[in-house]
């Protein structure tokens, strides 16, 4: 019996109103009470309130009480709204028959929402949009109606009206669900299949798996087979979100459940995977996501040795419910053990890097990301090249290539001078331009170097925030591309070493060398920092020693005082990397990252 | 054996601190335990309190004798010399005192008259530490003193007319604004009265002070490197020698009291917020101790019976830091012998440290010498730290 469940996503930008939906969804079908209902209950790591951003898929099933008087069982699949968390999306889609395209009313249309829904759309899902924000005095539904129409191309004529602040408009929301949405389909009587949308690891439980039930069900005590791998796992524990953890005897197909089968082994239970039972299971497994190949590379290393192992733990547990994260062991003469790790964008760099930071407490130095180049060498050889300091020497390099995207970009007219500048400044072409109502459509083929450096700040900055992009990988492209080392006190640090444009090498090597003369302390000698391409140096500077400590009073008896003086100076060495005789701060190793243009 | 692991044979020599801790207002720049005085002095019975807070100890010290006593606040000028005579007068009733002993009391310019300074040698001080800082009125202001420049030269006047020959003028470097010749210019003023002892420091942000909330503009660091310099070489050619980190003297003119914190000696402690530090060899320990350090609530013990804000014995790694973040510093470096001494633990203690800390060229050691590296001498902190507990 599938005919009272809905499972649907939500399509929203960041800022949107998603998680503020989705908190009047839960309070209407009573799934806490006041007191329980912190704010945005589905964003549930501190970072992701903090940022305001959706980074995991979640879920929450809700018990609606429809007009027509019966009670359906919503299962809402919470979704990233962040470029570099496409995949994610994608994976949430797939547990689900609609989505709910959430814009705001006064914003309009932005371009990581059409991607998505784009998606969705490939995915076979009913699209329902929803104009939010309907309260605000700036808010023009009928423009951004059109906006719809014309951007995305989706019927938007009876688009809701909604203001999730105040509530205006979400019942009828939860009604458009019912209607427009279709049920999954009754596969009750088919072998169980149960795609896992996400697996994540709780110190007490093991790994614990969120599942789309697709066919058949899967019962407390079942012997379940993992597809891909044919290992067999007993059901411990099943139960839905409410968003409480609320246990359960059973999951039919089309429910959205999670289930724990004491699988201890973070790699036991794979993202994307097909569960089916032991005996009498399903053939097939269930098409599974495409996996996202890494974009952005960076080496990640402990402050401490000691933390080496700590940090390949964590590693591997984030990497269970973010399968696009990728890391292998890497060694730097500089820095020591640490691992060389694949993202998807600057974004997810930056929110692995603080989830081990703040959840594993491990202290990190993070290298400046790089993307991978692709290096067709003299032999013949094509080799791909994700760590700047790990280049064949030069003359065994006949060519070297740099990933090309193709970016989307939606803004406002009043903005289109500024980004194309931009654009050009990244070294862009441009590829079309379309006017969509107030808003223009401009689609650029990039560097991704340039991407990854900082494009997507210097867009909010040139647009005041109202430019929004989106990009696919498009090619491989070769280019004049010179590798830029940095020596301090006259040693190559290899974890400093960057790929640049043969253009730009010695601009960037002169602002490398000098904010690494701000970043680096002064310290007891000198400290001498040049830039250089092969033997050729192209920039240099210096930290001039420091001539003494603070010479303070005593303190007479008492000895507490400078201590913690020392002791806070010691700490902040700690947290600081000794190459050679030299403390360098970890900042300083994304010093890369920091460009004047 | 005590739970602190340590064999102590001997006792150290012992000091008296005396904490006075009001000051007619609290300076921006100060992170010492002294409150403003609001209304009257409540001296008679400050007196009566810090009595039967030594009553106290003295049970743990029997037979002891005081080498020298300290007076250090807060403003202890603020209090009269009857009061001051008063007090020591009590302390003579219950210990034996050296000969000689040192008698320091610190003193502000604005806030002593000339008879105070007959009163206070009158009952028995023998050394007087002028709180001078500077001569310069603006930077006086600055720091948020009560005295000008020309009240500290009164001061020191009537301090030496009181017939006070040793004294200690207190001078700080790297203040707002200053340069160097600025800086010169306050130790030539100093030196011009001949003191027996000058000790010289940098201004520093204290956590918990006014400064340190609103930081004012301090000369850039190499600038204050060459006060030190300079201020230095002025101090040496009017013959006076660097002991210690701040502190330069005449020969023999070392404070003895303060010598004795940095050879890790015993201190008793009366008065508010002071900090007290004893061996106690029938128990084989080392013990810390603090007193309340609100007036107020010092003033009750009497009642009360609540001396202590707090009492410690620090273990080993602790006692292996204090003593080296004293003694080292000592311009003449640190006898190891004197470790083993004063806190009665094994040289084998000092492996690690003494390993890293010569093998980064900060000291050199010759037997039971440790010297200090004119390296060592400039980067102090970084010496101090390697002794840090881990």
């Amino acid at each position: 019996m599938t005919a009272h469940i809905r499972n649907f996503s939500i399509i929203a930008h960041i800022d949107h109103g998603k998680s503020t939906l989705a908190d009047r969804f839960i309070r209407l079908c009573d799934g806490l009470t006041e007191r329980e209902m912190s704010e945005q209950v589905l964003d549930s790591m501190d970072i992701e309130r903090e940022r305001g951003i959706t980074i995991k898929s979640q879920s929450v099933r809700l018990n609606y009480v429809a007009d027509d008087g019966q009670t359906y069982q919503l299962n809402l699949i919470d979704t990233p709204g962040h470029v570099d968390f496409s995949y994610e999306v994608s994976r949430s889609l797939s547990a689900c028959e609609g989505a709910l395209l959430v814009v705001d009313a006064a914003q309009g249309v932005e371009a990581q929402s059409v991607a998505n829904c784009y998606t969705a759309v490939e995915q076979g899902l009913e699209v329902v949009p929803v104009l939010n924000k309907i309260d605000l005095p700036a808010a023009d539904p009928e423009r951004v109606r059109e906006e719809i129409e014309n951007v995305i191309g989706i019927d938007a004529s009876d688009a809701l009206e909604v203001s999730a602040k105040t509530g205006v408009g979400v019942r009828e929301v939860l009604e458009a669900i019912i209607r427009l949405i279709p049920p999954p389909g009754d596969h009750s009587s088919q072998p169980l299949r149960a795609l896992i949308i996400d697996s994540w690891f709780d110190n007490y439980l093991g790994v614990v798996s969120l599942i789309r039930v697709v066919d058949g069900q899967v019962r407390k005590g079942d012997k379940i087979k993992v597809m891909s791998t044919g290992q067999v796992h007993q059901v411990d524990q099943l139960g839905v979100f409410t968003p409480k953890r609320r246990p359960a005897e059973q999951l039919n197909n089309g429910e959205v459940g999670y289930l724990v089968a004491s699988v201890k082994d973070v790699h036991g239970a794979p993202v994307g995977d097909t569960l089916t039972l032991a005996k009498g299971g399903a053939e097939q497994p269930l098409p599974g996501f495409m996996l996202m190949q890494p974009r952005v590379f960076s080496g990640l290393f402990p402050v401490s040795a000691d933390d080496y192992a700590d940090l390949r733990d964590a590693l591997e547990k984030l990497r269970l419910n973010d399968a696009a994260l990728q890391f292998e062991p890497e060694t730097s003469d500089a820095l020591g053990f640490g691992f060389r790790c694949g993202f998807l964008g600057m974004l997810h760099l930056e929110i692995v890097q603080e989830r081990l930071e703040r959840e594993y407490d491990i202290d990190l130095i993070t290298t400046a990301p790089t993307v991978i180049y692709e290096l067709q060498l003299t032999d013949g050889e094509v080799i791909k090249l994700e760590n700047p300091s790990a280049m064949p020497p030069v003359n065994k390099i006949a060519e070297i290539r740099e990933p090309i995207i193709t970016a989307n970009i939606l803004l406002p007219q009043e903005f289109v001078g500024a980004v194309i500048t931009l654009c050009e400044q990244k070294r862009g072409r441009q590829i079309q331009m379309r006017y969509l109502g107030k808003q223009v459509s401009i689609v650029y083929a990039l560097p991704m170097a340039e991407v990854v450096l900082d494009f997507f700040d210097r867009l909010k900055s040139v647009s005041r925030g109202y430019a929004s992009f989106d990009y696919q990988f498009e090619r491989y492209e070769a280019g004049p591309f010179v590798r830029v080392d940095i020596l301090i006190n006259g040693e190559r640090v290899d974890a400093l070493s960057l790929v640049v444009h043969r253009a730009d090498a010695e601009r960037r090597g002169r602002e490398m060398a000098e904010k690494m003369r701000e970043l680096i302390p002064r310290q007891m000698f000198d400290v001498a920092i040049q830039a250089a391409i092969g033997s050729h140096v192209i920039a240099r500077s210096n930290v001039k020693a420091l001539r003494k400590n603070v010479t303070a009073k005593c303190y007479g008896g008492d000895a507490t005082r400078k201590r913690k003086l020392l002791e806070k100076q010691k700490e902040g060495k700690k947290r600081m990397k000794q190459v050679g005789r030299v403390e360098i701060p970890q900042e300083a190793f994304l010093a890369a990252l920091n460009t004047s243009d | 054996m005590s739970a602190q692991g340590l064999t102590l044979q001997g006792m150290p020599p012992l000091a008296l601190y005396v904490h006075l801790p009001w000051c007619v207002r609290k300076c921006p720049y100060c992170d010492f335990n002294s409150h403003p005085l609001h209304g009257e002095l409540p001296a008679e019975a400050y007196v009566d309190a810090l009595l039967a807070d030594l009553d106290q100890q003295l049970p743990l010290v029997w037979g002891r004798v005081l080498h020298s006593i300290f007076f250090g606040g807060g403003t202890p000028s603020l209090f009269s010399g009857a009061q001051i005579e008063r007090f020591l007068d009590g302390v003579r009733a219950r210990m034996s005192l050296a000969p000689a002993a040192e008698i320091t009391l610190e003193a502000n310019p604005g806030t002593v008259e000339h008879d105070h300074f007959a009163a206070y040698r009158a009952a028995g001080v023998n050394r007087v530490s002028l709180g001078v800082q500077s001569f310069a009125d603006a930077a006086l202001q600055q720091l948020g003193r009560i005295h000008g420049g020309q009240e500290a030269i009164t001061a020191i006047d009537r301090l030496r007319q009181a017939g006070f020959d040793n004294f200690n003028i207190d001078l700080m470097y790297g203040l707002p604004q200053q340069d160097v010749a600025a800086a010169v210019d306050d130790v030539q003023r100093a030196l011009a009265f001949a003191p027996t002892h000058v000790s010289h420091y940098q201004l520093t942000l204290e956590p918990n002070t006014l400064f340190a909330h609103r930081p004012p503009p301090l000369p850039d660091e190499d600038i204050i490197a060459s006060m030190q310099e300079a201020c230095a070489d002025h101090l040496q050619a009017a013959g006076l020698r660097q002991y210690e980190v701040s502190a330069w003297s005449q020969p023999q003119h070392e404070c003895r009291h303060n010598l004795n914190y940095w050879r890790f000696g015993d201190y008793l402690a009366v008065g508010a917020g002071a900090h007290g530090k004893l061996t106690l060899p029938a128990e084989q320990a080392i013990v810390r101790y603090v007193r309340q350090p609100s007036p107020k609530r010092y003033l009750q013990a009497m009642q009360s019976g609540e001396w202590d804000q707090s009492r410690s014995c620090p273990d080993a790694r602790t006692l292996v830091f204090e003593f080296f973040l004293n003694a080292l510093r000592l311009r003449d470096g640190v006898d190891l012998a004197l470790f083993q001494q004063r806190t009665g633990l094994a040289m084998n203690w000092l492996q690690q440290p003494l390993d890293e800390a010569q093998q980064r060229g900060l000291v050199w050691i010759d037997g039971d010498d440790l010297h200090i590296t004119d390296l060592g001498w400039r980067f102090l902190n970084d010496l101090q730290a390697i002794f840090l507990p881990a």
